[in-house]
């Protein structure tokens, strides 16, 4: 990581769960959810993880939080300090001091805060395990974050059940903030909201990260949302990042058969669009009994021999656009389309 | 009949309220529409507009407490005759001969929709037995056959398969193919697609069309994703808190809303059109709980053209205003504002 400007280096990262049968609770196999997987993330910027369920996605950002032990790889984290440390690699004791510098914000809003404690307790919890013994500081830092994320000051003593999802969604970014993160990874954080409370929630991450200079890693499935908040995206398939660009040149040009796939899939809400939409034919691979060579290639419409027996090696092929593919430099692929 | 100009089924000023101890909610509170053959009808809004609770009271299978109080859903039957559906027993024959035979439905979630201690052929075959007399053999060899017109590959096969055995693409193909076994002229398919990835998203939006083209259904397509409505909707229902707040072919909604209500919700959607990472316009506030409904227009505290002692104090009504648009809205109302006081009457 010799680039001072990468918060985040996730390089080969690998995570297995074992299938165990038997008496003897054999390993029989197993599920590769994260299979190689390498990609930065600059201070300041916003990384979106996309892709289908099962792709892995939700997996990576855990073992980056450490909320799971990687099978392999490294995950660098260029801490406060300016220490560049292996998170992957270290050992359990020595993770809490980093923790409060990744924090992470949750899908859902209703089972993400516990319902008897109040907002005081909920978000002024960090602050408590990362040492602040004093509860009137304690106090006011927890209005002062509430006011940051839009909330007032004087809803602390309430508890959870008296807010609407918007709200909650807000109460759980707060908590996340309460210790200065560098990285804040969230997941999901608004596709259990209302389309009208959804965009509301967008605008204040936006207006969080410009003022506070967080760099965050999104993991979402809705295209249309993370368009609306990344500046780079990486698309995963199968547990494998197959391409990563910058936002605009993805959608508008993207170089992997999949990724193609996936922007034509979307509708469109505009009526007049209504396009030919590429259908993918079959169901995304098993993870525990990946195909051969390119994940991809069983449904992909300009699979060729080589797609089947080797593995695509991810090429930077133009600056910061990354692809897995073994024609990416000879397809010409459909994007959307500018309006 | 089928002359297009005669709709399949008219819901007119349908209310369909909840009576709980802490309150009524209002689940549907006049809602007026019409679903033409052949046609699709989107009805789009946001949680509790009483989108779904619609699709139950057309099949008769709101849950107690919740009661139709007022309206009339009119079913223009196979044989040409009409039927007030409101007026039927739910468990009356031929409410029953109705449900499943004349009007299909596809739920949501396809996992928690079909029993899992029972295969799908089971499932299946006991739908087409129940309304038409054929005999087992037959009907295994109709399940397959629904089977197979809805993708599912060696449908000889997965028919004797569970549920938890499919994946969720199959799944929600398996559900339509159980709503489609009877051969229904109407499809109501309350949030299809939801659970379900873009991809396989795209694979079922595309074979409703195709199989309503081949059978010339009408469907109800009831989400709140404005993509799949604009993708397969021919004319569409916005709902609000429990109303019908526009109504209009679906290129006047998308192109020329009328309501605010759906201005804003068209203009805060992030939409894999716009401009990366700018300030999306957005809704204030959010949508009220049910036992605190605003008076007067249900929109009124979130609308940024509120019309102050008017959208509040009179319920707007749904009135044309054009040829094929609808809208309830006091910004529609002729002589608005020289005659304030006479809005109700």
């Amino acid at each position: 990581m010799i680039d001072q400007s990468v918060l985040l280096e996730v390089k080969n990262l690998r995570k297995f769960f074992p299938i165990r049968r038997g008496v003897l609770q054999k390993v029989v196999a197993n599920v590769r959810a994260v299979d190689d997987v390498t990609f930065y993330i600059h201070r300041g910027e916003t990384l979106s993880l996309v892709g289908e369920s099962g792709c892995g996605k939700t997996t990576t950002a855990r073992c980056i939080l450490r909320a799971y032990d990687p099978t392999g790889g490294q995950v660098f984290f260029r801490t406060e300090e300016g220490a560049v440390l292996d998170v992957a690699a270290l050992p359990k004791e020595q993770l809490q001091p980093l923790r409060r510098q990744m924090q992470m914000i949750f899908q859902d809003p209703f089972s993400s805060l516990n319902p008897r404690m109040t907002l005081l307790d909920i978000v002024g919890e960090p602050l408590l395990v990362h040492g602040e013994k004093d509860a009137d500081k304690r106090a006011e830092r927890v209005a002062e974050l509430l006011r940051l994320v839009g909330l007032r000051p004087e809803y602390m003593r309430r508890y959870p059940h008296a807010f609407s999802g918007g709200q909650r969604q807000r109460i759980g970014i707060a908590r996340a903030l309460a210790l200065n993160p560098r990285l804040v990874v969230a997941d999901e954080p608004v596709s259990a909201l209302d389309v009208s409370v959804q965009a509301q929630i967008l605008n204040l991450m936006l207006e969080l990260q410009e003022k506070l200079g967080l760099t965050y890693l999104f993991v979402a499935h809705d295209l249309s949302v993370v368009k609306h908040i990344s500046t780079r995206v990486a698309v995963m398939y199968v547990g494998r990042i197959v391409e990563t660009a910058p936002t605009e040149e993805l959608f508008y040009s993207p170089r992997h058969p999949y990724t193609e796939a996936l922007m034509s899939a979307v509708p469109k809400p505009d009526p007049r669009l209504r396009s030919e939409r590429i259908i993918l034919q079959g169901e995304v691979a098993d993870p525990a009994n990946p195909p051969s060579g390119c994940y991809f290639h069983p449904r992909c419409r300009y699979a060729i021999d080589v797609c089947k027996e080797q593995t695509p090696r991810q090429e930077e092929i133009a600056p910061q656009h990354f692809v897995s593919c073994h024609r990416a430099r000879e397809l010409t692929l459909r994007g959307i389309v500018r309006k | 009949m089928n002359n297009g100009n005669n709709p399949l089924l008219s819901v007119r000023n349908l209310k369909t309220y909840f009576f709980q101890d802490e309150g009524t909610v209002k689940a549907v509170d006049g809602a007026t529409f019409d679903v033409y053959p052949g046609k699709t009808l989107g009805i789009v809004g946001e949680s509790g507009c009483g989108k779904s609770v619609t699709a139950q009271s057309i099949l008769r299978i709101v849950d107690a407490p919740g009661k139709i109080v007022e309206g009339a859903i009119l079913l223009t039957r196979a044989d040409g005759s009409t039927v007030d559906v409101t007026q039927l027993h739910p468990d009356s024959k031929t409410m029953r001969d109705i449900r499943g035979a004349e009007i299909g439905l596809v739920f949501q979630e396809p996992m928690t929709s079909f029993s899992p201690v029972h295969t799908i052929g089971n499932q299946i075959i006991e739908a087409i037995r129940l309304h038409c007399a054929v005999s087992e053999k037959e009907a295994r060899r109709r399940g397959i056959e629904a089977l197979r017109s809805v993708g599912i590959p060696k449908p000889e096969r997965r028919i004797d398969e569970y549920a938890f055995e499919l994946s969720g693409g199959l799944r929600q193909r398996a559900m339509i193919a159980v709503a489609l076994s009877c051969n229904p002229r109407l499809l109501i398919a309350d949030e299809p697609t939801t659970a379900l990835d873009v991809t396989t998203q795209a694979q079922i939006l595309d074979l409703l069309r195709d199989l309503q083209r081949q059978r010339g259904m009408a469907i109800m397509l009831i989400t709140h994703n404005l993509g799949v409505i604009a993708e397969m909707a021919d004319d569409v229902v916005v709902m609000y808190l429990g109303r019908v707040v526009e109504e209009g072919p679906v290129d006047d909604i998308f192109h020329q809303p009328k309501h605010p209500y759906t201005q804003a919700l068209l203009s805060s959607i992030p939409s894999i059109e716009s401009t990366p990472r700018i300030k999306l316009p957005t809704i204030t506030g959010s949508i009220p709980h049910p036992y605190n409904r605003p008076s007067g227009c249900p929109f009124y505290p979130r609308c940024p053209q509120f019309i102050k002692d008017v959208c509040d104090k009179n319920e707007p009504t749904l009135r044309a205003v054009s040829n094929t648009q609808k809208v309830s809205c006091f910004l529609y109302d002729e002589g608005r504002r020289t005659k304030d006081e006479g809005l109700v009457s």
